[in-house]
């Protein structure tokens, strides 16, 4: 295990005495890739800017490798930062954008030359030296951006939202690169994403917040698996998310059964939300099943059907290769792996029902879609 | 459909064209012909460029006076606009009322109270005697040109630099700070080199009136401190010499003409707006 290089202790933040963090305690490890993860206006940009110093937390600390540096300007911090929207000086070419921060550290000319040049080579821009920014595309002035920020060769590297403004293929291969040059440079990343898949695939430790809270910190595969509440069972992937009864260690009833799980832990008969995903529910034949429903919407997703079954007037989402009909009659067993109990939250009856699937796929397509409206508003509250 | 197009934009840009036309390129074809004839025979000459050799000591003085005034027009203003670009909102508007205010008075109006203030016998030097202080020798000096000068422009230099200004994103002077800049550094590698347009524009248009400008030096001045304007007039009004005025003018306007190629190949900027 790395030492730890920021930590984040009792953070809460204020604007206009809205309350935009509270109580944000996190530790990050030297070389780790951490990304924080949640829907516009949780927070995630304001934490982000706290560390890089263009916020003061309204109360809490922050500690750069044991030193705090709360009140330390950004431009003392060995902090840099790939900005939303790149933030690519528009009067320098594409070299000058590069060796700017080389040349605030007055630097010798050759040795700004050698290190821009193989940082440009490591982004593969070699050859674009003399362009200039507005010529480039949004994949190269995102690669500008980031051999601007590495050449400094800071010891954390701070992304916010870096792929936003990417097509999905694009944003496919940046995610690759990105981690690529993580992993050869030996930096640390505290990543800012509301893409779940980007959070997941990239990351050591991702860290879910909302409303300016953390919800969760875990490795990608505790995060799924395990998700602590209804909210981050929603917002990592799909969930069916069902009011339960604990009986005892490793048994759960939920939709008038008792099942076999594998948690335990509980109060007798507390009250707890029980999650399945999707994926992880098979559909069988009618008579032999433990839960029965009927199809009320099927959507090809290809490499799957998604299914909306109305079971008793909850409706499940379930993933299956396999076709069914529109209407037809269906059952399902879970089996004891698939289901994840979490204690009762704020969140709980708020998440996990498919009752209103149009809605959440509204409000999905909301948040994924790039802008960041709430936090903008913070920003001109700050000014 | 492109067709359409073309016609649509002529007609709606026709009615400028046509004034542009009459009003700019008639007269200064007429002007172009009276600077190249004689007064007398109305044959072609190049007379009347050569008798403006004895004015060219006005003709450096006109620029030397514009070029001081513009200068002092960029270090006034540019704090002006900035403090203006950063307030709230609600009150750069009130700030930019004000700061637009005095043009809606006369011209001429605004350089007379300038008279007003600084004459011998005039408010300032009797506020200043009743201190016991002078009378002080205000008017009719060359400071008292170019503060006129520098009164009257001001707004056209704020303007193009404030409107430079708000328009700056705020994320390149946080990626500045986050490279390692400190205040002033933000200011002279990001702040400054951005508002080059502002500046070049606002330059211009307080340069090209200065330069060309004959009541305030008329007003302001003294009979030694005659700016090619006011020769211009006086060869129209006074000495009626309408062919050498007209040749002045033509010389003035290509010296106007070559300051702003320079200020633009300096500034090496597409975007710098021109007249």
């Amino acid at each position: 295990m790395e030492k730890e290089l920021i930590r984040l202790a009792d953070i809460a933040m204020q604007f206009d005495g809205e309350e935009v963090l509270r109580s944000i305690n996190l530790t990050v490890r030297d070389k780790e890739f951490v990304t924080l993860l949640g829907p516009s206006g949780c927070g995630k940009t304001t934490t982000l800017r706290i560390i890089g110093g263009f916020e003061t937390p309204t109360s809490g600390e922050v500690y750069f490798d044991g030193e705090c540096i709360t009140n330390l300007p950004p431009y003392k911090r060995k902090v840099n930062t790939i900005f939303q929207r790149y933030a690519l000086f528009p009067h320098l070419n594409v070299f000058e954008n590069v060796a700017f921060g080389l040349r605030i550290q007055k630097l010798p000319e050759e040795e700004i030359r050698s290190r821009v040049l193989e940082m440009l080579a490591l982004v593969n821009l070699k050859g674009y030296e003399r362009r200039s920014t507005d010529a480039l595309s949004g994949g190269q002035q995102q690669r500008v951006a980031i051999a601007r920020a590495l050449v400094c060769r800071p010891r954390l590297l701070l992304l916010d939202e870096p792929l936003g403004a990417l097509d999905l293929r694009l944003r496919k291969d940046m995610q690759a690169e990105l981690k690529r040059i993580q992993q050869q440079l030996g930096i640390t990343f505290v990543y800012v994403t509301h893409d779940q898949e980007e959070a997941l695939a990239m990351s050591d430790t991702v860290v879910v917040m909302d409303k300016g809270r953390i919800q969760q910190i875990g490795t990608p595969e505790d995060i799924y698996n395990e998700p602590q509440n209804a909210f981050v069972a929603d917002f990592i992937g799909e969930s069916n998310i069902i009011d339960g009864i604990m009986h005892e260690d490793r048994l759960v009833e939920f939709c008038g059964r008792k099942f076999a799980c594998l948690d335990g832990g509980f109060e007798k008969r507390e009250n707890v939300d029980v999650v399945i995903r999707p994926e992880d529910i098979d559909i069988i034949p009618y008579q032999n099943g433990h839960i029965k429903g009927t199809v009320t919407s099927v959507t090809f997703k290809g490499v799957h059907y998604e299914f909306i079954i109305d079971v008793d007037g909850f409706k499940w989402m379930v993933q299956s290769t396999d076709y069914r009909e529109l209407g037809s009659e269906v059952a399902f067993i879970i089996e004891p792996d698939a289901i994840h109990i979490m204690k009762k939250s704020e969140y709980s009856g708020m998440f996990g029902d498919y009752s209103t699937y149009s809605e959440a796929y509204d409000r999905d397509i909301r948040e994924f879609d790039g802008e960041e409206p709430q936090e903008e508003k913070q920003y001109e509250a700050e000014e | 459909m492109k067709r359409r197009n073309n016609v649509f934009k002529l007609l709606l840009s026709g009615p400028y064209l046509i004034w542009m036309a009459i009003f700019v390129l008639v007269p200064m074809g007429m002007v172009l012909y009276f600077a190249l004839t004689d007064p007398d025979t109305g044959r072609f000459t190049l007379d009347n460029l050569m008798g403006i050799e004895e004015f060219l000591p006005v003709f450096g003085e006109s620029v030397w006076l514009a070029a001081v005034s513009a200068l002092l027009c960029i270090v006034i203003a540019y704090p002006v606009a900035y403090v203006i670009a950063k307030a709230a909102p609600s009150r750069q508007r009130v700030l930019i009322l004000l700061v637009m205010l005095p043009m809606c008075m006369s011209f001429l109006l605004r350089t007379l109270a300038w008279v007003a203030l600084l004459e011998d016998t005039g408010i300032l030097n009797r506020l200043l005697g009743s201190l016991g202080i002078g009378p002080l020798k205000l008017i009719r000096t060359r400071g008292a040109v170019i503060l006129g000068m520098v009164y009257n422009y001001l707004p056209y230099m704020i303007m193009p630099l404030y409107s430079v200004l708000t328009k700056l994103d705020r994320r390149l002077i946080e990626a500045a700070e986050d490279l390692g800049c400190s205040g002033t550094q933000v200011f002279f590698k990001v702040i400054l080199p951005l508002s080059a347009p502002g500046i070049i524009s606002g330059t211009t248009m307080v340069f090209v009136p200065a330069v060309s400008t004959f009541y305030i030096s008329k007003k302001l001045g003294s009979s030694g401190t005659a700016l090619i304007g006011d020769l211009i007039e006086s060869q129209f009004k006074q000495s009626y010499n309408p062919n050498l005025g007209a040749a002045m003018s033509l010389v003035l306007m290509v010296m106007i003409f070559i300051c702003m190629g320079i200020m633009n190949r300096f500034a090496g900027q597409d975007e710098v707006s021109r007249i």
